[in-house]
């Protein structure tokens, strides 16, 4: 590893720093002004360094105060969470045949940010481009990490009425749809999840509609397969 | 439960599951000899719930506000009527998910703290 390759990864790594960082501080000045933790920074570091995950790191909040069953925690966590299951399947050649524990970090730590500046891998040219994939990655998670804990660290600190602060949550996953909608054949998916949840919370009470709405989404989405399906084939207009 | 162990196991779930997602193209396609296709079934679902999820949890959020005082006490959720709609027209006119995430969280604060 020389130090060539470590500028290349930090320069890319730069604006995840940004975004890491802040967002990070945002997820724990939640977690810290949830209130009844006797340690949130502990319980911050835990989670971001394990999970890697923005959407967890602001819903796990929820889930604490709650103590929501672990098996809604599971699920929520793989609809949430699978599509990195997709950016593994594109990686599955890149990574075939190198170390098992360096392969292990890279997969541990693929995250949205991680995945795109790995695909974009800007190795310098005669260095090799598995450093430069774990430097970004190493990099990513530290940056994480940082932001959570200095989050929650900040959080406590503070003394301001933090009442409404959890609606960071609410936008957080606004931000996220209204990205998504962005593009054509993400919409009708989006829809039939808000008509799913609608009809959910309609007949439960709103700790237990997750399950259930998930069920119904499941089942809208293998009953229109065909035409939900054939969206995908389409140039994206 | 007592809070550190519900937190504790809690963590790992989150953990693991993810883990087990991201590692689950290598475990299930990593040795196929053509490079790894996935079944149609499973990308075609990889690809639609990720948007479905996410809009079932705004639903999940925004009635969260409602759990315990109902409508019209809340003055009919005008506030988070607002706030939401200000993260939406922020996102779609500047793209900088901080900017909306944190314009959106101080308006909200600033509306129910009054």
């Amino acid at each position: 590893m020389t130090s060539k390759v470590f500028k290349a990864a930090f320069t890319s790594s730069l604006p995840v720093l940004m975004g890491y960082t802040t967002m990070g501080a945002a997820a724990g000045i939640l977690l810290a002004g949830q209130g009844n933790l006797a340690h949130p920074s502990l319980w911050g570091l835990l989670t971001s360094a394990t999970s890697i995950s923005g959407a967890l790191q602001f819903i796990c909040v929820d889930w604490a105060r709650s103590h929501t069953p672990l098996l809604q925690v599971a699920f929520l966590t793989f609809c949430l969470n699978i599509r990195y299951a997709m950016y593994g399947l594109s990686l599955l050649e890149r990574l075939k045949g190198i170390p098992i524990w360096k392969k292990l970090y890279l997969i541990w730590t693929l995250t949205d940010e991680t995945y795109a500046l790995e695909v974009e891998n800007k190795t310098p040219p005669g260095e090799s481009s598995l450093d430069y994939c774990l430097l970004v990655a190493s990099l990513d998670h530290l940056y994480w990490i940082v932001g959570v804990v200095a989050g929650t660290l900040l959080g406590s600190a503070l003394p301001f009425n933090n009442q409404g602060i959890d609606f960071a949550m609410t936008a957080l996953f606004l931000v996220i749809l209204t990205d998504q909608c962005r593009e054509r054949n993400n919409r009708t998916p989006a829809a039939i999840g808000l008509v799913c949840a609608l009809v959910a919370k309609i007949f439960f009470p709103v700790e237990k509609m997750i399950i259930p709405a998930m069920l119904l989404m499941l089942g809208a989405f293998l009953l229109f397969r065909n035409r939900l399906d054939r969206q995908e084939v389409q140039p994206n207009a | 439960m007592p809070e550190n162990t519900y937190l504790f196991l809690m963590a790992t779930t989150m953990a693991g599951v993810s883990l087990l997602l991201r590692a689950f193209p290598f475990l299930a396609f990593g040795h196929a000899k053509d490079g790894g296709h996935p079944p149609k079934i499973v990308t075609y679902l990889g690809r639609v719930i990720s948007p479905a999820a996410i809009a079932m949890l705004v639903v999940y959020c925004f009635s969260a506000y409602f759990k315990e005082t109902p409508l019209p006490q809340k003055s009919w959720g005008m506030a988070e009527l607002l706030a939401g709609l200000t993260v939406i027209g922020l996102q779609l006119w500047r793209r900088n998910p901080l900017l909306s995430i944190l314009v959106g969280t101080i308006l909200y604060m600033f509306l129910i703290q009054r």
